[in-house]
């Protein structure tokens, strides 16, 4: 670089001193000290290299130049291009009579202007006969320039400046050929050492917000929820494509035990996308807590954005809540990629969005918010993904599309939801794409009963005597508290099922010394459940016929109806191998 | 379970604390019908009652039905947050006159 610009300048030096009359040639050598012309490029350069401050080295550096080659003043001069009209040069450093550090002038001013301008060395045995020479400096000054000597100081785009003496102090007052050469190679070697120390404070500032990028995208990361347990049945990736994401996913467990999930696609990329990406993210996790219908939660997202929207960003959102007890999902779509339900006949239905994207206008929708799809997964799988997976291009030079895409989910259909995730996101990832990708996968297996997805809470075996139930209402009030159920639900609770251990007590085990009972607490997700087994005689299922009128104040019935007044649902299950009974109560919260 | 009966004028105030279900639910039943076997009004004080159950609850209605039977007055006082709870999934809040105070019982 520095060899071509060098040789550049020195040919548009000679040219110049060919076509300017003004200029004129002197042989090279003629008084100039060329082994102290070295030695001073060798002082130099060492003093660039070992300074870290660029500008009291050009002083330096401007300070030699102008002794050795015996000028009265000198002056380095630095374009600054985004002044003025046509740019501005400004006086970096002088020595002499005079100083005039801070100068600015036009670029289309003076010779130094010219000299930057054409890139070109110029020299002026008199300014009175060179009418580019800007008298201004002079006023300035105080001091009268006679004759010039300027060189440019080379840069990859035309010089970045130029270095002037002016009005030789011996013989005839004119600088010499050789004394152009000499400053010519010295402003080369000055204009290398301020490129390289500005490339170094470039290179600074660049690491510095490469590396606030990077704490950027350290804590988007860490707005995404932590993957789930092998199991979970909902998993997503986000792979961003420049440091930071537009795109995010979340999903969190609500209180009454039902999944809830969205996938936002913010517009544009970079730093501003991923700001209004955190902002958006902190809406819905804060929000969904108490905004059970994913439709009124995006219409109330919609509006806080709408509210302080800038740039015409807007945020494309699905969101939905997910009930793993009765297998369905609740979806909203606001100007989304029609997320993908695929069911296990292998069939896929695309849930397009009906209304526009959040942030772009306020107030846009009725109370009941975003329109919402009510899927049952029946086993089957929802994906929600942003529209960079679509746009990948595959193998055919094509978009994938939702075809594309349809394939791949096929493809690992067998793997569990979380490794079905991560391989389509790497597969696309192979792909050529230019967009974050972000994909977010919810399955319900297929053939998994409640029960079998149920965690059990509490288990406790106990001889079913009356003196026992007080130590089951206690225990069981525990792990109600402990699952986080209010204490009025679980006192429901634990009436019913005392109900329920009063039959086995009083009934169960009428003619013989009492056997066991055990109670059982599951939960999946918003359905708990109350097992009761004894080891007693099949009873008669329609013993819970009783109870059933209200007028009936028989004090027996009492208990069963407890229970169903209770629960959502009372019934003995199939006879248990082992025999004895089971009663199951379940109990619904929404 | 806990029970004391004490007088209050004419009024006999039974005062139940304490968890009244299948275990202890008898001794609930054997106070009360001796209270109502002393032919004088019965001011059932629940408010220590941190559980009840329908047994229990069937101990009150059985005392109820007896004291009717005889002409007698049987209210209920007090009445936790807990118990009636059951007493209104029975319907029973509609049966039983329920004072929200013993004083309001005897004043009544």
């Amino acid at each position: 670089m520095s060899d071509r610009s060098g040789e550049g300048a020195v040919t548009a030096g000679t040219e110049a001193a060919e076509l300017n009359p003004l200029v004129e040639k002197a042989p090279v050598g003629e008084a100039t000290d060329l082994p102290r012309a070295f030695a001073l490029l060798a002082e130099m350069t060492r003093r660039f290299a070992d300074s870290l401050e660029v500008t009291p080295a050009l002083v330096a550096a401007l300070e030699s130049i102008a002794a050795q080659l015996g000028a009265e003043g000198g002056s380095l001069w630095l374009r600054d291009d985004q002044a003025g009209e046509a740019g501005e040069i400004v006086c970096e450093a002088s020595v002499g009579p005079a100083d005039i550090t801070g100068l600015r002038l036009s670029i289309e001013e003076g010779i130094v202007g010219r000299c930057v301008r054409e890139n070109a060395c110029q020299s002026v045995f008199d300014t009175a006969k060179d009418p580019a020479f800007a008298s201004s400096v002079d006023k300035a000054s105080g001091i009268r320039t006679r004759s010039i000597l300027c060189a440019p100081m080379p840069g990859s785009d035309g010089a970045i400046g130029a270095v002037e003496l002016i009005n030789r102090r011996e013989g005839d007052g004119c600088f010499s050929a050789g004394d152009l050469h000499v400053l010519e190679v010295l402003a080369s070697s000055a204009a290398l050492a301020l490129s390289n120390a500005r490339m170094a404070t470039a290179a600074a500032e660049h690491r510095r917000v490469q590396r606030e990028l990077e704490l950027a995208a350290e804590i988007q990361r860490a707005l995404l929820p932590e993957a789930g347990a092998v199991d979970a049945p909902i998993h997503g990736e986000n792979v961003p494509a420049r440091t930071v994401s537009g795109d995010f996913f979340d999903y969190l467990e609500l209180s009454d035990g039902r999944i809830s999930f969205c996938l936002g696609d913010v517009s544009g990329k970079g730093m501003n996308a991923a700001l209004l990406m955190a902002k958006t993210a902190s809406l819905y996790r804060c929000l969904t807590k108490t905004i059970p219908s994913p439709g009124r939660l995006l219409a109330v997202i919609n509006d806080e954005l709408a509210e302080t929207s800038s740039r015409g960003m807007f945020v494309t959102m699905a969101a939905g809540v997910y009930d793993p007890a009765s297998g369905q999902v609740v979806l909203a779509n606001a100007g989304h990629e029609p997320p993908l339900f695929r069911s296990t006949d292998g069939g896929f239905r695309g849930i397009p969005a009906l209304e526009p994207p959040l942030g772009v206008i306020q107030g846009l929708l009725p109370p009941e918010g975003y329109p919402e799809t009510t899927i049952d997964l029946a086993g089957g799988r929802l994906f929600v993904f942003s529209d960079g997976l679509t746009e990948a291009i595959g193998a055919d030079g094509e978009q994938i599309g939702s075809e594309g895409l349809e394939a791949l989910f096929d493809e690992y259909q067998e793997d569990s939801i979380a490794d079905c995730v991560a391989a389509v996101i790497r597969r696309v990832g192979d792909l050529e794409h230019r967009d974050d990708l972000t994909l977010l996968g919810l399955e319900q297996r297929a053939g998994s009963t409640s029960e079998e997805r149920a965690e059990a809470l509490w288990d406790h075996r106990c001889p079913a005597e009356a003196k026992q139930l007080a130590g089951i209402r206690k225990d069981l009030r525990g792990a109600l508290a402990a699952a986080g159920l209010d204490d009025t639900r679980a006192a429901d609770f634990v009436t019913a099922i005392d109900e329920a251990c009063q039959n086995v007590v009083r009934h169960a085990y009428a003619d013989a010394p009492a056997g066991d009972m055990q109670v059982t607490l599951l939960r999946c997700g918003s359905e708990w459940t109350l097992l009761l087994r004894d080891w007693a005689p099949p009873v008669d299922p329609s013993c819970l016929d009783a109870g059933r009128d209200f007028d009936d104040l028989r004090p027996g019935g009492l208990g069963t109806r407890f229970m169903k007044e209770l629960m959502d649902e009372v019934s003995f299950d199939s006879p248990p191998a082992g025999g004895g009974n089971r009663l199951r109560l379940v109990k619904r919260l929404s | 379970m806990q029970h004391e009966v004490r007088e209050e004028g004419e009024t006999l105030v039974v005062a139940l604390a304490g968890e009244i279900d299948l275990e202890h639910s008898p001794k609930a039943r054997e106070v009360l019908l001796e209270c109502v076997g002393r032919s004088r009004p019965i001011l059932v004080d629940l408010s220590g009652v941190e559980y009840i159950d329908s047994s229990g609850v069937a101990s009150l209605v059985e005392a109820l039905q007896q004291a009717k039977a005889r002409g007698q007055s049987l209210a209920l006082a007090s009445v936790s947050a807990s118990a009636l709870r059951v007493l209104e999934l029975a319907r029973l809040d509609k049966v039983f006159t329920i004072h929200a105070s013993v004083a309001a019982g005897l004043g009544g």
